[in-house]
């Protein structure tokens, strides 16, 4: 145990380590941060082509994107990592957090898709109908009424997305790009520290704080969002 | 209401969802100031009949004509301005308060401005002695309450007719008087109306026209004293041995 304190003390006190941890971290934010950003723009499309009224202009948009979900969701997300690291984008020279971010923002994509989907669906169809009734437009009922009452079902699923996609990006260590899994494992294996015990353990406390964070200010919209539910007036 | 001459004219409506025909060509025409009660089994068609003629539901075949103009998909949001209509389940939008939603409609189709629609909102309000919830989320009102201001809600507008889609259907006794009052009282105002309801003695006392309709079709129509007291078609007397 002595050694275990010893050994986090040796760790935190090596400029070098800090900075692989620091640089692996980096990778890891940047790499999520674009690819949820991906997956909320385009999954929103997603979820809007699939949740609009059925029509003849519709019928292949909708399609494309059942499609494109059952794809992703269908197929393991390592997998789609190679093909795009191996396959798509193996041009010599183009940059691997590129291919990164576009390889789990479009997987992020259809998972979002789902969420926002699932959020607008569960909103009361009596509420849209008020709306028609009273004479207002799809596109004023859509933004003033549907979205505005399924963001508050969104919300907790889209933060759960995100801690997924975070958490996810580690499997980038698989095709050698550096996040803070690597930079765990590349700590670990060299001649000075020589234990993985030790900067796992800290990685586990990057990405645990992190979540822990982004739990905390998703609880927080979430309970702004829940005032028009509370049955006590103002 | 006052000046223009409503005239809503259905001509062989007919509605399908899927295979299953609900309403199999409704003939049917309202007049200014008329107050049409539909009654029929549950099943029978009757709120979908009421939900074709503002297009909640359209239409698979037949025409719905108001004031002279064939209902179609392109003039529908302006045909639906004078065909308030009032749901079984108020369906007052819960993100906002009960003023948001009585000035919803008036302010995003530029009928009002703010000042004068507020001005309505809160005579509306003072008169169905809600004032007090103007700022109030519906999830914290009771159902008879909701039901009223959805009423008002309708009236903001100042509709021609008001459509009633079994408006009592979802209440306690206690609110239905509440409710079936309001009801009662534009009808005294010469509103032209056209409800849907199970509640006979209501339809007996308000309605100018009563029609029945079963399996899709309006069997039998005509005041409430010859529905009532000299039904003319055995399937009409079959329904009122049973429901009074």
């Amino acid at each position: 145990m002595d050694n275990f304190f010893s050994k986090i003390g040796e760790l935190f006190s090596t400029p070098e380590y800090i900075e692989s941890l620091l640089h692996g971290f980096l990778l890891t934010m940047q790499v999520s941060y674009f690819a949820i950003l991906i997956g909320i723009v385009l999954g929103t499309i997603i979820a809007l082509v699939d949740t609009a009224r059925p029509s003849k202009w519709m019928k292949i948009p909708k399609f494309i994107c059942k499609l494109y979900v059952g794809i992703i969701r269908g197929t393991p997300m390592a997998l789609q990592l190679f093909i795009m690291f191996f396959v798509i984008f193996a041009v010599k020279g183009f940059p691997s957090i590129i291919t990164a971010i576009i390889a789990f923002g479009l997987n992020s994509a259809a998972y979002t898709a789902e969420v926002i989907r699932g959020g607008i669906l569960s909103v009361d169809p009596g509420q849209t109908e008020a709306g028609l009734a009273l004479g207002l437009s799809r596109f004023t009922i859509f933004m003033k009424i549907v979205a505005p009452q399924a963001i508050k079902n969104i919300i907790p699923a889209l933060g759960n997305e995100i801690i997924t996609v975070i958490k996810e990006t580690a499997i980038v260590s698989m095709v050698g790009m550096y996040d803070l899994n690597m930079a765990a494992k590349d700590i670990g294996s060299g001649q000075n520290m020589a234990s993985y015990l030790v900067p796992m353990f800290v990685a586990a406390l990057f990405y645990l704080a992190t979540i822990y964070l982004i739990t905390f200010i998703v609880k927080r919209i979430e309970k702004g969002l829940r005032r028009s539910d509370l049955r006590a007036e103002e | 209401m006052e000046n223009k001459e409503t005239d809503l004219v259905i001509k062989n409506l007919h509605k399908s969802f899927g295979k299953n025909k609900v309403l199999n060509g409704i003939n049917f025409e309202l007049r200014e100031g008329e107050r049409v009660v539909v009654l029929g089994p549950s099943g029978s068609g009757k709120s979908t009949f009421l939900r074709c003629i503002n297009w909640m539901e359209e239409p698979t075949s037949g025409e719905i004509i108001f004031d002279g103009e064939v209902v179609t998909e392109k003039n529908v949001r302006r045909v639906r301005r004078n065909l308030g209509m009032v749901f079984q389940h108020f369906n007052l939008i819960s993100n906002m308060t009960v003023m948001d939603n009585l000035l919803l409609a008036p302010l995003k189709l530029k009928l009002m401005k703010r000042g004068e629609a507020e001005k309505r909102a809160m005579e509306l309000l003072k008169h169905i002695g809600l004032l007090g919830k103007a700022n109030a989320y519906p999830a914290s009102l009771s159902g008879g309450q909701k039901q009223r201001i959805a009423i008002i809600r309708a009236m903001m507008l100042n509709p021609e007719v008001l459509l009633f889609d079994e408006p009592t259907s979802a209440l306690d006794p206690e609110s239905i008087g509440d409710v079936l009052s309001l009801i009662r009282e534009l009808a005294d105002r010469g509103m032209t109306i056209m409800i849907v309801t199970h509640e006979m003695s209501f339809a007996k006392e308000i309605a100018t026209r009563i029609v029945f309709i079963d399996k899709g079709r309006i069997i039998e129509e005509g005041t409430p004293k010859e529905f009532f007291e000299n039904p003319k078609t055995p399937r009409v007397r079959e329904f009122l041995k049973k429901v009074l």
